[in-house]
């Protein structure tokens, strides 16, 4: 089987700083990879590079076949890839419905009308509706987003990914910053949304729990490189994973 | 609902006004609306898409410029002129977005700036075309159409100008609520988000950048037959900061408010003026006030405390 | 063109990027350090040319005024920041850029009250009048005494910020705008400080001009035009950047003024626009 997702040798410097290093990973259609790994491990650097948001220093990202590397975030999205931010990036004066709306009508392409426009309005609109009822955000479509709790912000923002439909879809610490009651609900919405959309997702995450609970395979990153990578059972066993973890984080 | 009665409300205002208002008060009115379609346009960068613009001015006046040479040099009835001053600022506006939308934010504001400058400084050395720091006087009122009525009186100048505007205001509305003006509204939101939704927001940018330069063109296309002038004046960065001032008085991303904020930032003028010749320094200290105190503008405030209430 | 000539241009290009580098240095100091575009900052400049004059007629000295307007210019500007920007450094960026501009109207209008409308002069000191000859061309002491100026404050600069504390301080809380809060308490005293400190940078500058420019309305406006020029060239926030952009400019418009004497300043926005295309960010300044 060829893998959906390929990073060679991907590497990113910020001046003499180097975040991301020779990071080669293949992700299988339909898999759920964890990524995890101390603070400044790289992990959010890496889904930029992969994203599209920031050019690698070194290194190359093939897409379903494709060498994606020179394209930008935008032709990247439109080829499927979508994404949510560590820290909470959503369209916080706009309403629930538009802040998905949006992301909709953009993944769709075309032109957008300058005048009247209706049609285009109305169709992106049932979609964003379809994808915030999935994700239990229907009664709260027409508050503006900045007024919603922060899990439920959070649940808006991967509602905006998952409504643009993609094949891939990378996750940046979804549950930083949630109670452990809203934890559980965003573990079980992503459980859903890898069933019944048949998502390849990329998931970077803090709480071990929710990795082990999750993960089809895990790769471990530390000081920008691939440490481990594997199922559940053996990163648990790895000791290098251990002391990394025990090195950093008290 | 109370929104759309104010808005009749103030649509028979204007229809009526010129009966109820003296000479020089219609003349004042005529002078506020065409302010306001400049403030206006600054709107749809400032308030609707996050873009501020220090340069503004620099369309006006460039529309103030084309209309002034249609009307003197070719005496065309003045939607003709119109026009010609608005097409010309929208195409000055093509070059001037594609290099300042490459930066953002602040970088933005100050290229704007600086390009005004530059086109200020051309309008000031180009004599044989502009007239130099003398401009160009004597720019007629002329007909309405080919052997039309003349609009030169009072009455009818101010109806081309009150049509023009509402008009205006009435497009530019429609354009913030299309799909088009609602992705503006979520590249000011968060661009990055916007970004890594799938689109490149520049085409966006320039084309609203262009639009609103379009708009101003027009707004100083009204300016030159009716003040009878077109100078380097009204391309100063003054003009451009007072535009701001306009829009962060009446209230950002309101397209109203900004009419309103002409309305009142002008009256304001006008008033302190009879006072002292010194008014920009109380304008000035008003403006730093509102910014601290007011940041939504009259209209924003407004709407907030209409909203709790 | 004669040796003579190049010799010439290119003090007049050092004396003019010298004067810049004064005021663009401040303007990228304060951004680094506030992440405030202070628009009324050539307004500073002007300020310091009329106290300058002020100065000047009242004692009759040049030299003290060229030590004594700066602190005065940098005290009115900590005070504006103390008793406006202070609140609202929590608001979008542009909040603060349109603030500086009604402080800019304000000032701009204050000095046409206090000085009138005419320009106003000011006579180099004695030591500094007439011309030296240098490669067969007598060449003006003031402007070699601008070019000194620049290159001995770009010195002196260079050095606080690299060699001293607080200036390893400043270039951290430039490079990452996020250590100012670990600065915690002090932060409002670092900006208020920088603040100033730009401003009086800004006067210097002003102070020197005004014997080569005059003191006159609206210079206040046409050099925050070239610093801004000179910052969008360089990089925001980059104090190398500003020196790179100030004599980039410097160049352009002397030459520009040799060669197309009507169209000088184009010249100056075609390297602009050609640095914009290849690097937006400018030549110094940070990639977002
Ligand atoms: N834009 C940037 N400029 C400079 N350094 C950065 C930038 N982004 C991240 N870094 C650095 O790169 C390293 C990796 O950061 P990051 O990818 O955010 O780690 P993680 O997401 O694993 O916590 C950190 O040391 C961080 O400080
Ligand atoms: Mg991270």
């Amino acid at each position: 089987m060829t893998a959906l997702l390929e990073t060679r040798e991907l590497g990113r410097a910020f001046g003499a700083l180097q975040a991301v290093t020779d990071v080669t990973l293949a992700v299988e259609p339909g898999e759920l990879r964890a990524i995890i790994g101390p603070n400044g491990a790289g992990k959010t650097t890496l889904f930029h590079l992969i994203s599209g948001l920031l050019p690698p220093s070194a290194g190359r990202v093939v897409f379903r076949g494709e060498d994606v590397t020179a394209l930008g975030a935008p032709a990247r999205c439109r080829r499927g890839l979508s994404r949510t931010f560590q820290i909470t990036s959503i369209f916080p004066e706009l309403s629930v419905l538009e802040n998905v709306r949006i992301a909709v009508q953009l993944k769709a392409g075309g032109n957008f009308r300058l005048l009247g426009g209706r049609a285009q309005l109305d169709a992106s609109e049932r979609r964003a509706r379809e994808s915030l009822a999935f994700l239990g955000l229907e009664g709260r479509a027409d508050e503006l987003a900045s007024t919603l709790p922060h899990g439920d912000q959070r649940l808006l923002e991967i509602a905006m990914a998952v409504a643009q439909e993609p094949e891939l879809l990378l996750l940046d610490e979804p549950t930083q910053g949630l109670s452990p009651e809203d934890t559980t609900a965003t573990v079980g919405v992503i459980r859903q949304i890898a069933k019944a959309r048949h998502l390849t997702i990329l998931l970077v995450e803090h709480d071990m729990d929710v990795v082990f609970d999750l993960a089809d395979r895990i790769t471990v990153l530390h000081f920008g490189r691939v440490i481990a990578e594997g199922a559940p059972s053996d990163i648990r066993a790895n000791a290098e994973v251990q002391q990394a973890y025990l090195g950093t984080v008290a | 609902m109370r929104g759309r009665w104010l808005g009749a409300l103030a649509l028979v205002a204007l229809a009526v006004a010129p009966w109820a208002l003296a000479r020089h008060q219609l003349s004042l009115l005529t002078d506020l609306l065409i302010f306001g379609l400049f403030a206006l346009s600054l709107d749809l960068i400032m308030g609707y898409t996050g873009m501020v613009s220090f340069g503004h001015a620099a369309y006006f006046g460039l529309g103030a410029y084309g209309s002034a040479l249609v009307l003197i040099h070719f005496e065309q009835p003045i939607p003709v002129a119109l026009l010609a001053g608005a097409l010309l600022a929208g195409v000055i506006a093509v070059p001037v977005g594609w290099f300042s939308t490459r930066a953002r934010e602040i970088y933005f504001a100050m290229l704007t700036l600086a390009f005004a400058q530059l086109l200020y400084t051309v309008a000031y050395k180009w004599r044989d075309l502009t007239g130099g720091s003398d401009g160009i006087a004597g720019v007629p009122k002329t007909t309405l159409y080919w052997g039309g009525p003349s609009v030169a009186g009072p009455h009818a100048f101010y109806a081309v100008v009150a049509v023009s505007v509402v008009l205006s205001l009435i497009v530019c509305r429609a354009l913030v609520a299309s799909p088009f003006g609602r992705a503006l509204q979520a590249i000011r939101e968060n661009e990055r988000r916007f970004i890594s939704l799938g689109r490149d927001p520049r085409v966006f940018k320039l084309t609203v950048f262009v639009i609103a330069a379009t708009f101003a063109g027009l707004a100083g296309a009204l300016f030159a037959p009716f003040r009878g002038f077109a100078s380097p004046e009204v391309m100063f960065w003054v003009l451009s900061g007072q535009g701001l001032m306009m829009v962060i008085t009446g209230g950002i991303g309101t397209l109203v408010g900004p009419i309103i904020g002409a309305m009142v930032f002008i009256l304001i003028q006008e008033i302190l003026s009879s006072y002292t010749e010194h008014w920009m320094i109380f304008t000035g200290a008003i403006f730093v006030l509102m910014v601290i105190f007011l940041p939504g503008g009259l209209v924003g405030t407004a709407r907030r405390l209409a909203t709790r209430a | 063109m004669s040796v003579a000539n190049v010799v010439e241009q290119l003090l007049n290009a050092l004396a003019l990027a010298g004067l810049l580098f004064l005021v663009s240095a401040g303007l990228s100091l304060v951004f680094g350090i506030l992440r405030v575009v202070n628009f009324a900052h050539g307004v500073f400049y002007m300020l310091g040319a009329y106290f300058g004059v002020t100065s000047v007629a009242v004692t009759g000295w040049f030299w003290p005024s060229l030590l004594l307007v700066p602190p005065v210019v940098g005290v009115v500007g900590a005070m504006l920041e103390a008793s406006t920007l202070r609140f609202i450094y929590r608001r979008p960026p542009i909040y603060q850029l349109l603030l500086t501009f009604g402080l800019a109207l304000i000032l701009e209008e204050s000095v046409r009250v206090v000085y009138g409308p005419t320009a106003l002069g000011v006579e180099p000191p004695a030591l500094l009048q007439g011309a030296v000859e240098i490669a067969g061309t007598f060449y003006p002491r003031y402007r070699l005494f601008l070019v000194v100026l620049g290159l001995a404050v770009g010195a002196v600069v260079w050095l606080l910020l690299t060699k001293t504390r607080t200036g390893l301080v400043i270039r951290a809380v430039a490079q990452n705008s996020e250590m100012a809060d670990c600065l915690g308490a002090d932060v409002t005293r670092v900006r208020t400080l920088v603040f100033g400190a730009a401003c009086a940078l800004a006067g210097l500058g002003g102070v020197a001009a005004a014997p080569m420019t005059t003191a006159y309305l609206g210079m206040g406006i046409s050099v925050i035009v070239d610093a801004f020029v000179v910052v969008v060239i360089g990089g925001l926030g980059s104090i190398p950047g500003s020196m790179a952009g100030s004599l980039i400019v410097g160049a352009a418009q002397t030459w520009g003024a040799f060669y197309l004497p009507e169209t000088a300043m184009v010249i100056m926005y075609a390297v602009m626009g050609a640095i914009l295309i290849f690097r937006p960010w400018g030549l110094f300044g940070e990639e977002e």
